[in-house]
C-alpha cells in the first residue's frame, strides 16, 4: 500500500514578486528558476501538485526517464525540486485576480494577496464531447479520468472516445482492467504517437473504430450504451458497454480570467515569444497558452521562459 | 520497513511541532484477531505518525465492538477518526491511502490547531445547518481530485456538530461503493439521499449538500 504525501506549506507574507497560478510541470519549473535568482516566490494549486500529469497513468517522452515514470511520481518530484530552492506552495484555489491596481490582487477563497508579477500555469482539463446523454450520465459510467475510475470497469465492455496520445495511452492503461475496449475516433486515421499504436496493435482486447463519431451516450441512472455512426457508410449502431473515457481534447482552466486577459476564440491565453500576455506584468505558460503542442517537454521550457520574462520585468524597475 | 520515508517523516515532525497546539487522538477501528493486509498496513502507518509528535495519540479498538464503534457515529470498519477536544467529524472508512494520506495530515493538523481555511460566508451558511448531516466521499487511491472533496467535507465538519463527514475507500467497501452506483470519484453521497460526482468549489459543494435539507 502506498501513502503519498505532498508538501505543503503556508503562506507567511501576503506580497510576493511573483506568483504563480498553478502547481503542474510549468508552475513548478518558473518556480525553481525565480527561486535560484533570489525572487520571492508563492505557488498556488488547487489540487495536488503535478497538475494534470498526476492523472496520467504513465509519461514516457520527458526526456531523462528512459524508463518511463508515472504521472504521480514525476508531480512529486517536480515539486519536490521547486521546494528544495525554497518556493512556497500555497494549497488554494484562486478564485479571481485583479490586474488593474498595483500591487495586483489574488484573491483565494480564504484570503488576499498581492503580487508585482504573475505567471499563469492553470493548464487545462478535459474537454466533454457535448453529445446527448452525456452531462446526465458523468460520472454514471462516462469517465474522465482513467487513473480515477479503471477499478470500477474491472471485467466490463467500454468505450474511449478519442484516438490522439491521451485516449490512446490511457486505453492501454485500461485495458488492464476491462474485458473489451472499443475506441471510439472521428478522423479516418489516429493521432497518437506510432510507438503507442504499436503497442496497441498487440493488445487483443482494444478494437480502433476509426470514421467513427458518438451519436449518443444512452441510459437512465447509469450508462448502459452509446450509439456511434459511420461517417463513411452513414451507418449508427449501439454498442453495449458500461464506461466510456472521453479523450477527445482539452479546454484550459480560464474562467477566473474571462476578460483579464486576452483570449484565443478557444479560451487559450495569448502570448508574445515571451511569453507575456495583454497584461503588464503578466505571464502565461504550458497548455494554459495558445500554442501548437502540450506536453509535459513544452510546459517545462514555457516555465523557464516564463521565469526568465519575470525577472527581467522587475529588474526594469 | 516503515511507511514513511525518512524525509516525510523529517517534514511531518517540523510540520506538526510547529501547528499543533492540542492532542489529537487517532481512534482506529480494526480487526484485531484476523487483520487483513489492508487493516494491518493502515494500522502501521497510524502508529509511525503518533511517534512523530507528543500531541499525537493512537487509540485501537476492535471492530467486534459494535456498542463502542456506534457511540463514535460509525458504522463501518476498519475506520480512523481523528479526535480532539475541537468540534469535528473527520472519519476515514478503510485506508486513508494515496493521495488520501495527505487530507489525513492535514486534518490532524486542523483537529490540533484552530485552523479553518474557510471563507466566512460559508461558514456562516454551514453555521446554519439544524439536521443531521451525513456525507460520505468515496474515492480511490489514486485519485489526485478526490482529496479536495474529503478536505472539504471535513472542514465543513469543523464548522457544526451536526455534519458528519467520512471518506469511504471504495476499493475497502465495493459493495457498499456498489449500492450508490460509484463509478467515477469522487462520489458524494449526502445522508444516503443526494448523490453528485466532482471535487466541487466550497460554494458549490455546500450548494449540493444543503439539497438534502430543502
Amino acid at each position: 500500500m502506498q501513502f503519498t504525501l505532498k508538501t505543503k506549506s503556508k503562506v507567511t507574507s501576503s506580497h510576493h514578486a511573483a506568483a504563480i497560478i498553478g502547481a503542474g510541470p510549468a508552475g513548478l519549473t518558473a518556480a525553481i528558476y525565480l527561486r535560484r535568482s533570489k525572487i520571492d516566490v508563492v505557488v498556488f494549486e488547487k489540487l495536488v501538485p503535478g497538475g494534470y500529469i498526476t492523472s496520467t497513468d504513465f509519461i514516457e517522452n520527458y526526456p531523462g526517464f528512459p524508463d518511463g515514470i508515472s504521472g504521480e511520481e514525476l508531480g512529486e518530484l517536480l515539486e519536490k525540486h521547486a521546494r528544495s530552492f525554497g518556493a512556497i506552495i500555497e494549497n488554494n484555489e484562486v478564485t479571481s485576480i485583479d490586474l488593474n491596481v498595483a500591487p495586483m490582487l489574488i484573491k483565494t477563497s480564504n484570503n488576499t494577496f498581492t503580487a508585482s508579477t504573475i505567471i499563469i500555469a492553470t493548464g487545462t482539463k478535459n474537454k466533454k464531447l457535448g453529445a446527448p446523454g452525456e452531462e446526465e450520465l458523468l460520472g454514471k459510467g462516462i469517465s474522465l479520468c482513467a487513473t480515477c475510475d479503471a477499478p470500477f470497469f474491472e471485467g466490463e465492455d467500454i468505450v474511449v472516445v478519442g484516438a490522439g496520445n491521451s485516449g490512446v495511452q490511457e486505453s492501454l492503461y485500461l485495458s488492464k482492467f476491462a474485458k473489451s475496449i472499443k475506441i471510439i475516433e472521428f478522423l479516418d486515421h489516429p493521432t497518437a504517437e506510432k510507438i503507442l499504436l504499436d503497442r496497441l496493435k498487440e493488445k487483443e482486447n482494444i478494437e480502433l473504430l476509426l470514421s467513427n463519431k458518438v451519436v449518443r451516450f444512452i441510459g437512465k441512472d447509469k450508462l448502459t450504451g452509446v450509439e456511434v455512426e459511420n461517417l463513411d457508410s452513414n451507418e449508427k449502431k449501439v454498442l453495449d458497454v458500461k464506461g466510456a473515457f472521453i479523450y477527445t481534447g482539452v479546454i484550459p482552466n480560464t474562467d477566473f480570467l474571462k476578460g483579464v486577459v486576452d483570449m484565443d476564440s478557444k479560451g487559450f491565453i495569448k502570448t508574445d515569444e515571451k511569453l507575456k500576455t495583454s497584461k503588464d506584468g503578466v505571464f502565461a505558460a504550458g497548455d494554459v497558452r495558445t500554442t501548437p503542442l502540450r506536453q509535459v517537454a513544452t510546459a517545462v521550457g514555457d516555465g523557464a521562459l516564463a521565469a526568465y520574462g519575470v525577472r527581467e520585468y522587475l529588474e526594469e524597475r | 520497513m516503515g511507511f514513511l520515508r525518512e524525509e516525510d517523516k523529517e517534514y511531518l515532525r517540523e510540520e506538526f511541532k510547529k501547528k499543533l497546539k492540542r492532542k489529537v487522538e487517532l481512534l482506529h477501528f480494526t480487526d484485531k484477531n484476523n487483520q487483513s493486509e489492508y487493516s494491518r498496513d493502515t494500522r502501521a502507518l497510524l502508529e509511525e505518525l503518533v511517534e512523530l509528535n507528543e500531541y499525537l495519540t493512537l487509540t485501537v479498538k476492535d471492530c467486534s465492538d459494535k456498542e463502542e464503534l456506534e457511540s463514535e457515529g460509525l458504522e463501518l470498519c476498519p475506520s480512523t477518526k481523528i479526535k480532539s477536544e475541537r468540534r469535528g467529524f473527520m472519519n476515514f472508512y478503510g485506508a486513508p491511502a494515496g493521495y488520501e494520506f495527505q487530507s489525513l495530515v492535514e486534518d490532524i493538523i486542523d483537529m490540533g490547531s484552530d485552523n479553518l481555511p474557510l471563507p466566512p460566508d460559508i461558514v456562516k451558511e454551514l453555521s446554519k445547518i439544524s439536521k443531521p448531516m451525513d456525507i460520505k466521499i468515496f474515492i480511490t487511491a489514486m485519485c489526485p481530485y478526490c482529496t479536495k472533496a474529503v478536505r472539504t467535507a471535513h472542514l465543513f465538519s469543523l464548522v457544526n456538530d451536526n455534519i458528519k463527514a467520512s471518506m469511504v475507500d471504495s476499493h475497502g467497501f465495493p459493495e457498499l461503493a456498489m449500492k450508490h452506483n460509484v463509478s467515477s470519484v469522487p462520489h458524494i453521497v449526502v445522508n444516503d439521499n443526494v448523490s453528485f460526482v466532482g471535487a466541487l468549489p466550497e460554494e458549490e459543494f455546500l450548494a449540493k449538500i444543503m439539497e438534502v435539507i430543502e
